[in-house]
């Protein structure tokens, strides 16, 4: 522990404590190194707090959002990021006053008695605040590091939630296509049903039925109307925008499953390396660790008064005056509080720190586990549908052509079929998504910070099976 | 015509259902059938002479005299039987084919028929129609034991009365009879017989019904009624041979029904007697003249008549269905419906979607359309002037005046000579209005509403 004195440290302290200034970009540069990587899977630029990032946004909704120019524009535009940033903005003023050493008091007083007037003035130095200016500096510094941190994993997190939110708004929009496709079918039923109805061939019970169809059909669509809707408003949040920027476009599709997967390597060892949260516990635990010293200094002594006084007594009676001059020092008295309270509050935190650790490193392996178990299964999944499911359900679908042609099933048979096999091809695409949402919750849970809960795969409708009649 | 394989791959096939040595060398080596062509009526090489039988797409088998004994050997095994050209069916028959081979004695002839079960169950044989022992009789499990798997047995009798017969199993007998399992048998008179006539042309075959699910090859042997295949000796039109006949040649037809339904068979052109059933020939005071007969379920007609009128002669079931191909029971009538505007729907998510049916199922005739594999089309027959339209128990008696006697090459197509063929009229056609308009359900509705239990509440 540095002794609490020393000259030369006293000076280069006043020294310093002068130069301490706020940062000007607000830390934006030293946080994009943090989270370079780890904004889903973009090179995303953090704009600085005054810049009218207006043209650019405008530029990026020019042309159909893709995933990485919708991380973009969060992270241009997100206010919530915003805030965060302003979050830090305000530790980092924090830190700054921190460093400066404490303004000295000036007390004057005035006392009048009879003929007598006593005028004091008192200059006095809180010596132990500028004896404890480095160690208070360091402190708030590290803070400012832990905000920073804190802003980063914001930014992970963001990107995060803006990349799923952009999978989910694609798939429900291609999801209302399919069920739309569905609808259509069951119109074509329900139409024709009613022109069998009209010439006689069809009882009103067998078009009740198609008309049945057609009525779930429809309701099915509405729902997945409001879902895509909801899905778009969740993404055109994250994006920050209102009026003619939400009406941005999205591509029509989800990119495609990757040919091939490159298989993760000791993704706990990763995600413990490279979390930001893994390394903000850290971190913080060091700070606290370091701070021990700290408190046991100040533990017996936290207050160190220094005060210089001139006292001026005026005898009006007698026309003279007297001075007074004397310097005071004012400490407490470690009778009651040796400083046992305070160390044991440092000890405690230092525990809890510690545990913080420990708490952050378990749940880090764990997620990553789940998380490569989730993408994994995700992965196979989505390769199972579009490889399995998809292709026999055409098949199926084919050849209940071939059976129409031969007169061996009705038309209604037929568009029976086309609607489970829209369905098949709606559960594959869920399937795909499922992978995305997986892909992009491995990547921040390995690189980035805790995804938060971590999402069940979604089971989809049964996509095997002969359609069932009527 | 086609090559017979006689004894062919006998002896491996023998060796393999585990025979001892001695047995084999008492059994005649059972004849196969690679092919599924009508084969020339077999002229017996030995013991009594007669008039041997034609069987459709099928043949006769040939016997070993033993100690004046006719000797047949049928082996009941799993075959695969083509019943149209590319539409093929896994059956159980017997030496190869389904049906079996013809058997055909003569009165009085003392019979042995060694029967081999290579099925993967066991069998017997009942010999529809005969005058045997009882214990001849091949009723599993009350005249006999069932013939287990891989074993021989022997039936042995005396074929006592001339006619048309039958043979079948009794044992599992829903299921083997619906995989195909029966055979035609023939027992000609030992002389001129008083109520059978000669005929220069004796055809015979077996009704048959399967289920075949469109794309399958084997059938549904539960279905009862339903069947989508309707066959003359597993053969459907346009895959059954025609009667090819010489004019005026007097021509008899046996026809056997091992289905589960009746089958009015009708013949154009002619009329015809039925001169025997099951119970042997009908006394000439019992008979009538007819052009459609009906053949009820394990029954036998035998029809007779002159082949007197030149041409191309549909003989067929009278039931319309049973003259088609596999066909969907459930597809709803389209007729009349009117498609605008939902083709291109259809198409949408459908791109190969045509409308079928509107104006009626003709148009399946005339349009070949892909198929599930190995599905025999609903109508497949074409003759000299268009589609036939139909696809079942279908064929022609072909009469020709330039038949050599004796041959039953396939003549062709017949020309009709100049002013004997419906042709078009030439003046100008009725009104429109006089065609009359499809009904008008909406229209008619309120004087045929009847009163309503629900109305006035
Ligand atoms: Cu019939």
């Amino acid at each position: 522990m540095r002794p609490l004195l020393r000259p030369g440290l006293l000076a280069a302290v006043l020294a310093l404590a002068g130069c301490a200034a706020p940062s000007p970009d607000g830390y934006r540069g030293e946080i994009a190194a943090l989270t370079a990587g780890k904004t889903a899977g973009v090179a995303a630029a953090l704009p600085a707090p005054d810049a009218d990032t207006g043209p650019l946004v405008a530029e990026l909704l020019a042309q159909p959002l893709d995933a990485g120019a919708a991380v973009r524009i969060a992270l241009l535009n997100n206010p919530g990021l915003r805030a965060s940033f302003a979050t830090l903005a305000i530790s980092d003023a924090e830190r700054v006053r921190a460093g400066r050493a404490p303004n000295p008091h000036f007390a004057l007083g005035r006392f009048a008695e009879g003929d007598r007037l006593e005028i004091e003035r008192v200059l006095s130095f809180n010596v132990l605040g500028l004896l404890t200016l480095p160690w208070r500096a360091e402190w708030q510094g590290r803070q400012t590091e832990l905000a920073k941190l804190q802003a980063a994993q914001d930014v992970v997190r963001l990107a995060a939630e803006t990349r799923k939110a952009w999978i989910r708004a694609v798939a429900a929009q291609q999801s209302a296509g399919y069920l739309r496709d569905v609808r259509d079918a069951a119109e074509t039923g329900a139409e024709l049903a009613r022109r069998m109805a009209r010439v006689g061939n069809w009882s009103r019970l067998q078009q009740a039925r198609e008309q049945a169809f057609l009525a779930d059909a429809t309701a099915q669509l509405a729902r997945a109307e409001q879902a895509r809707v909801a899905a778009r408003e969740r993404l055109t949040r994250l994006l920050g925008l209102w009026g003619t920027q939400a009406q941005y476009a999205l591509p029509e599709r989800l990119p495609d499953l990757p040919a091939a997967v490159v298989e993760p390597t000791e993704v706990e060892a990763q995600a413990l390396r490279q979390r930001l949260d893994v390394k903000s516990a850290v971190d913080e635990s060091r700070y606290v660790a370091q701070s021990l010293g700290y408190v046991r200094a100040t533990g017996v002594i936290n207050a160190l008064d220094l005060s210089y006084t001139r006292n001026t007594t005026f005898d009006n009676a007698r026309g003279d005056k007297e001075a007074k001059r004397g310097w005071e020092v004012e400490l407490p008295l470690p009778l009651f509080d040796w400083g046992q309270a305070g160390n044991a509050r440092a000890q405690g935190l230092y525990l809890q720190s510690v545990a913080r650790v420990q708490a952050v490193a378990v749940q880090a392996r764990s997620e990553a586990r789940e998380a490569y178990l989730g993408w994994r299964t995700a992965y196979d999944l989505a390769r199972h549908y579009r490889d399995e499911i998809v292709p026999l359900r055409r098949f199926i679908n084919d050849e209940m052509v071939l059976r129409y042609n031969g007169m061996l099933a009705s038309v209604w048979a037929l568009l029976a079929d086309t609607r489970q096999n829209v369905l098949a091809v709606n559960s594959a695409l869920e399937a795909q998504r499922d992978f995305w949402l997986a892909d992009t919750d491995l990547q921040t849970t390995l690189s980035g910070t805790s995804p938060g809960a971590l999402p069940a795969l979604a089971s989809s409708a049964a996509a095997g099976g002969e359609p069932q009649g009527h | 015509m086609n090559r017979r394989n006689f004894f062919a791959g006998a002896a491996a096939g023998m060796a393999a259902t585990g025979v001892s040595r001695v047995a084999l060398a008492a059994l005649p080596e059972p004849a196969m059938q690679a092919g599924n062509a009508t084969a020339p009526p077999l002229v017996p090489p030995n013991g009594r002479p007669y008039q041997p039988v034609v069987t459709l797409n099928g043949w006769t088998a040939p016997w070993r005299m033993n100690g004046g004994v006719k000797e047949f050997h049928l082996v009941a095994e799993p075959v695969v039987r083509e019943m149209a050209p590319g539409f093929k069916v896994n059956m159980w028959g017997y030496n190869g084919q389904s049906p079996g081979p013809t058997i055909e004695v003569v009165e009085g002839d003392r019979v042995r028929i060694f029967v081999t079960n290579r099925l993967p169950e066991h069998t017997t044989v009942h010999w529809h129609g005969q005058r045997l022992p009882n214990g001849m009789d091949g009723v599993g499990g009350i005249t006999q034991p069932q013939i287990p798997a891989g074993k021989t047995f022997v039936y042995e009798f005396t074929a006592r009365r001339p006619g048309t017969f039958m043979y079948h199993p009794h044992a599992d007998e829903m299921v083997q009879m619906a995989m195909g399992m029966m055979g035609f048998w023939v027992t000609h008179p030992k002389a001129r017989h008083p109520l059978i006539d000669e005929v220069q042309r004796d055809f015979c075959f077996l009704l048959n019904a399967y289920d075949v699910d469109p794309g399958s090859m084997t059938p549904r042997v539960n279905t009862m009624l339903d069947h989508n295949i309707w066959s003359w000796n597993s053969r459907v039109f346009p895959g059954i041979d025609t009667l090819n006949v010489r004019h005026r040649d007097k021509v008899r037809i046996r026809v056997g029904n091992l289905t589960m339904t009746n089958h009015p068979i009708h013949l154009h052109g002619h009329e015809f007697t039925v001169t025997g059933t099951d119970g042997g020939p009908v006394p000439p005071m019992a008979r009538w003249p007819e052009v459609t007969t009906d053949v009820a379920v394990g029954q036998m007609r035998q029809i007779e008549f002159l082949a007197d009128e030149e041409g191309d002669w549909a003989i067929h079931c009278h039931k319309s269905h049973h003259t088609m191909g596999a066909m969907g029971h459930d597809v709803p009538t389209m007729i009349g419906v009117d498609h605008s505007g939902l083709v291109k729907k259809i198409q949408k998510l459908v791109p190969d979607y045509m409308v079928m049916g509107e104006r009626g199922m003709a148009d399946m005739g005339e349009m070949p359309m892909p198929l599930p594999d190995n599905t025999h089309p609903m109508m497949a027959g074409q003759g000299p002037y268009g589609p036939a339209e139909m696809g079942g128990m279908f064929t022609l008696l072909k009469v020709r005046r330039e038949q050599p006697p004796g041959s039953y090459a396939d003549p062709g197509w017949f020309r009709q000579p100049a002013g004997t063929q419906a042709y078009e009229f030439g003046g100008s056609p009725p009104p429109a209005a006089s065609v009359a308009a499809p009904a008008q359900p909406q229209a008619a509705l309120p004087s045929v509403r009847k009163p309503s239990g629900h109305s006035g509440h």
